[in-house]
C-alpha cells in the first residue's frame, strides 16, 4: 500500500471506530478545509479522480456542516432545481455507496435489518436507511424524490421524513411513463410548484436568475461530458484506477454546479492526453510517451457496463484489464438529454427527466444500449445484476436476447453493489473470467 | 511431449496427463494417465499431489510436461501451473475428446452446477452457473446419501425400482436433510425418498437449461454424471439422450490439458 492509500485507509478506520454524525462532520471539516483538501486530492492517481474526490468531499462537507438547508434527494432528480433553490443536496443512495467504500455497510445493513427493512430491498436503500437510523447522515430540511425508474426512495424517504419529524417537507415528483407534450407540461408544473412551495417555506421567492445560472452550468457540464464521451469512442488506455462508474455525482447531485464542470473539463483534458499517447504508441512504438502501455491495444476487447458496480473493495476491473478487456463505456455515463433552455427551466428539466432511458418502456433502455454498442464498437456487455433492483434486472432477459440477435455476448453478473456477503467472490471471478474467455475466442 | 490439466474442485481434484504429438489444442491427444483425489483442506497441496501422482502413474517425469493448465474453483494460485482457465472453457474442450458436435454441456460438481452452450466445435458461447448455495449440487446428494445410509453409487439402480416419489420441499441442504431424516422416521420407503431427492436436483438444473436454451447433442460432465439416477431423470424430463464421457469427472482436467499450449 502506498502512502496515499495509507492516509485514506487510516481515515476509514477512524470513521469505522467512531461511528456517529459528529465525528463524520469533524473528519469532513478537517479533510475539506484549505489547504488539506488540495493535498488530499493529490493522493489520487489521476486528475479525474482528484477533481471528483475534491468536489465530493466539498459538497458532502457542506451538507454536514448544517449552515445551509439540506435536502435529501433520490438519484434521478433534476439537481439543477435544488441548486437553484439554494438547497444543499444530499443523496442517500450515493452515500450508501460510500458506506460500502469505507467499510461500514455491514453495520448500516444490520441496523436496517433490525428495523424491519426487508432483505429483498436493494441495499442502496437498506444501507442508507440503516445510516439514517444510526444517525450518521446530516439532518435534512426537505426530502425530495421522484418515481423515475426506482420505486424504493418513495417509501424509504418517507420513513426518513417521519423519523426527522418533517413529513410536511416530503415531496414526491410523479414522473409520467411517456414523453409527450402533455406529460412535459404536467411534470414541469410539478417542478414549478415544488420550487414555489419550498421557497415559501424558506421565506423567499423563486429566483429565476439563479435558475438561469444553474441551467447554464448544467449545459456547460453537458458540453464537456459529450466531449469526454466522444474521446472514449477511441480510447483504450486510461489513467490508473480510472473508472467511469465512479462519476455518478457530477451527473446527478452536482448537476448545475461549477464543480461538475470542473471535474468533467479535467477528465476531458486528461483523457485527451491519453488518447494522443495511445495514437502515438500505435504509430511508433518508441514514441516519447511517458505512459507505459502494457496492453496489446489491437487485441483489447471493448466492454459496455450496464448498471452499477460493487463499491466495496474488489478486483473485478483489474481482472478485466489483465485479460485484455476494458470497460470503454458505462450506461450511467450517457448524456441522454437535450440542451436545456434557461428561459424555460421547468420544461427543460421535465424534458431531461422524461428523456432518461430508464423511464417508461424497457424499449427505451434497449434502444440506448444498442446505440452505445454501435458507437463504442462493443465486443461484450456486462450487466451487473444488483440484488433487489427490479427495474434493472427486470430487463435482463430482453437485453440478453436482443444483444444476442445483434451478435453481442452479454454476461448477467449477479451480485450486490454494497453487501459483499451477498455475492460470492469466487463465483463472480469465474463468471467474469469465463465470459472473457468467450469473447476473446469469438473473433480469433 | 506431454501437457497436464489439473482440475481443483471443491470435492475432488483431478489431473490428466495428455500425450501431444501436435501442440494445436484442436488436435487429438492421448490420455496417458489420470488421477482423482479428494481436495481436502489445501487446494494447492491437492493440485501438486494430483499432478505428481499422475506423472508417476504415466511414468513421465515432471520435466517432460511442457505446459500445465489449472482449472476448477481452486485454479488461482497453483504455483506450478502455467495458466489458469475456467471450468467453462475446459469442460467445453474436454467433451470434444469423446463426442463431436456437442451443443450443450451440463456439468454438476460438488458445489456448483453449470450449463454451457457450445458452438459445436469445443468453444463455449454462453453459460449459466447456479448461485451461491449447495442446493442442486453433488454435495447436496452426498449429505442425503449419508442421512439415508445408502451409497451414492447405488442411487442409479434404486431409482429404477419405483416410479413413486415423495416431494422434498426444502431446497436448503440442511433443511432437506432433516426432512429426509423425518421421512425415514415415518417409515417411508427410502427408494421413494431417493427419487424425490433426485428430482429436486434435476428441476433446478432444468430451469438453467431452459433459460439458456436446450440444443442437442447434450453431454453431461462432472462427478454427478456418474450418478445414473440423476442422468436418467434428466433424460426423462428433458426428453433427450444425454451423452456421458467414459470418466465424466475428469472432463475439466482433460480440457485443461488440451488447452495447455
Ligand atoms: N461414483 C459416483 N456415483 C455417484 N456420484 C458420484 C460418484 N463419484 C462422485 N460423485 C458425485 O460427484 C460429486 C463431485 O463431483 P466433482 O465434479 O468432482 O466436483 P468438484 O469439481 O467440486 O470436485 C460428489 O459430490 C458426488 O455427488
Ligand atoms: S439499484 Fe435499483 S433499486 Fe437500488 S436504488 Fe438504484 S434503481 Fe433503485
Ligand atoms: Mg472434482
Amino acid at each position: 500500500m502506498g502512502f496515499a492509500e495509507n492516509i485514506r485507509e487510516t481515515l476509514k478506520i477512524k470513521i469505522q471506530k467512531n461511528l456517529n454524525r459528529d465525528y463524520i462532520e469533524k473528519i469532513l471539516g478537517i479533510v475539506g478545509s484549505w489547504p488539506v483538501l488540495p493535498v488530499y486530492g493529490m493522493t489520487f492517481a489521476s486528475k479525474s479522480d482528484k477533481y471528483l474526490n475534491i468536489a465530493t468531499i466539498k459538497n458532502i462537507k457542506k451538507a454536514y456542516c448544517q449552515k445551509y438547508p439540506v435536502a435529501y434527494g433520490s438519484l434521478f432528480l433534476p439537481y439543477e432545481l435544488l441548486h437553484s433553490l439554494d438547497l444543499v443536496p444530499f443523496l442517500p443512495e450515493v452515500m450508501a455507496g460510500f458506506t460500502a467504500g469505507i467499510g461500514i455497510a455491514d453495520k448500516t445493513l444490520k441496523e436496517a435489518s433490525a428495523r424491519w427493512y426487508t432483505p429483498d430491498l436493494c441495499t442502496f436503500h437498506r444501507s442508507a436507511s440503516g445510516a439514517v437510523e444510526l444517525n450518521l447522515f446530516p439532518l435534512p430540511q426537505f426530502l425530495i424524490c421522484s418515481s423515475l425508474a426506482c420505486d424504493a426512495a418513495q417509501k424509504t424517504f418517507y420513513i426518513d421524513a417521519k423519523k426527522y419529524n418533517i413529513e410536511d417537507n416530503f415531496y414526491l415528483i410523479d414522473v409520467p411513463y411517456n414523453k409527450t407534450a402533455d406529460s412535459i407540461k404536467y411534470l414541469a408544473s410539478q417542478l414549478e410548484d415544488i420550487s414555489t412551495n419550498i421557497s415559501k417555506k424558506m421565506g423567499k421567492q423563486v429566483d429565476m436568475d439563479k435558475f438561469k445560472n444553474t441551467i447554464r452550468l448544467s449545459n456547460e457540464f453537458r458540453y464537456w461530458a459529450l466531449k469526454v464521451n466522444d474521446i472514449r469512442k477511441e480510447l483504450l488506455i486510461y489513467p490508473k484506477n480510472f473508472n467511469g462508474l465512479s462519476f455518478i455525482l457530477p451527473f446527478h447531485g452536482l448537476a448545475g454546479t461549477k464543480d461538475a464542470v470542473v471535474v468533467y473539463k479535467n477528465i476531458y483534458f486528461e483523457l485527451k492526453d491519453f488518447l494522443e499517447k495511445q495514437k502515438g504508441s500505435s504509430g511508433n512504438k518508441k514514441s516519447g510517451s511517458n505512459i507505459k502501455i502494457k496492453q496489446d491495444i489491437g487485441k483489447t476487447k471493448r466492454i459496455l457496463w450496464l448498471h452499477l458496480k460493487p463499491y466495496y473493495k474488489n478486483n473485478i476491473f483489474e481482472i478485466l484489464e489483465n485479460n485484455n478487456c476494458r470497460v470503454v463505456f458505462e450506461e450511467i455515463s450517457q448524456v441522454y438529454w437535450p440542451e436545456l433552455d434557461g428561459e424555460k427551466p421547468f420544461e427543460s428539466l421535465a424534458l431531461k427527466m422524461l428523456s432518461h432511458p430508464l423511464n417508461g418502456s424497457v424499449e427505451n433502455r434497449m434502444a440506448a444500449i444498442l446505440e452505445m454498442v454501435r458507437s463504442y464498437r462493443i465486443d461484450g456487455v456486462i450487466l451487473f445484476a444488483h440484488w433487489g433492483c427490479r427495474h434493472s434486472n427486470g430487463s435482463a432477459r430482453i437485453i440478453k436476447d436482443t444483444l444476442r440477435n445483434n451478435n453481442v455476448s452479454t454476461l448477467i453478473l449477479d451480485g450486490d453493489c454494497l453487501d459483499k456477503n451477498n455475492s460470492s467472490e469466487g463465483q463472480i471471478l469465474t463468471r467474469i473470467q469465463g465470459f472473457m474467455e468467450i469473447i476473446n475466442s469469438e473473433q480469433s | 511431449m506431454y501437457t497436464c490439466g489439473v482440475d481443483v474442485g471443491s470435492v475432488s481434484t483431478e489431473a490428466v496427463i495428455l500425450c501431444r504429438d501436435n501442440k494445436d489444442s484442436n488436435a487429438k491427444g492421448r490420455i496417458v494417465s489420470y488421477v482423482i483425489i479428494p481436495t481436502g483442506a489445501s487446494s494447492k497441496d491437492a493440485a501438486l499431489k494430483a499432478f505428481e501422482e499422475a506423472c508417476m502413474k504415466a511414468s513421465v517425469s515432471k520435466e517432460d510436461v511442457y505446459s500445465i493448465v489449472a482449472t476448477g474453483y481452486g485454479r488461482i494460485n497453483i504455483p506450478f501451473a502455467n495458466k489458469n482457465i475456467t471450468e467453462i472453457s475446459c469442460h467445453a474442450r474436454g467433451v470434444l475428446n469423446y463426442f463431436s458436435g456437442i451443443k450443450t454441456v451440463i456439468d454438476i460438481g460438488g458445489q456448483d452446477s453449470k450449463v454451457i452452450k457450445l458452438d459445436g466445435f469445443g468453444s463455449p458461447v454462453d453459460f449459466l452457473m447456479n448461485d451461491k448455495c449447495a442446493a442442486g449440487t453433488g454435495r447436496f446428494l452426498e449429505v442425503m446419501a449419508r442421512a439415508l445410509e445408502i451409497k451414492l453409487e447405488h442411487f442409479g439402480e434404486i431409482f429404477t425400482k419405483t416410479n413413486e416419489k415423495v416431494d422434498i420441499s426444502s431446497t436448503c441442504t440442511v433443511f432437506a436433510e432433516s426432512e429426509v431424516v423425518s421421512l425415514i422416521g415415518q417409515g417411508i420407503d427410502k427408494n421413494k425418498i431417493i427419487r424425490g431427492l433426485v428430482y429436486s436436483i434435476v428441476n433446478k438444473v432444468i430451469s438453467m437449461v431452459e433459460r439458456i436454451g436446450l440444443e442437442e447433442p447434450v453431454c453431461m460432465t462432472g462427478g454427478v454424471a456418474k450418478n445414473l439416477a440423476v442422468v436418467k431423470a434428466l433424460e426423462e424430463k428433458l426428453g433427450v439422450k444425454i451423452n456421458i464421457p467414459e470418466e465424466p469427472e475428469i472432463t475439466g482436467a482433460l480440457g485443461a490439458a488440451y488447452l495447455a499450449k
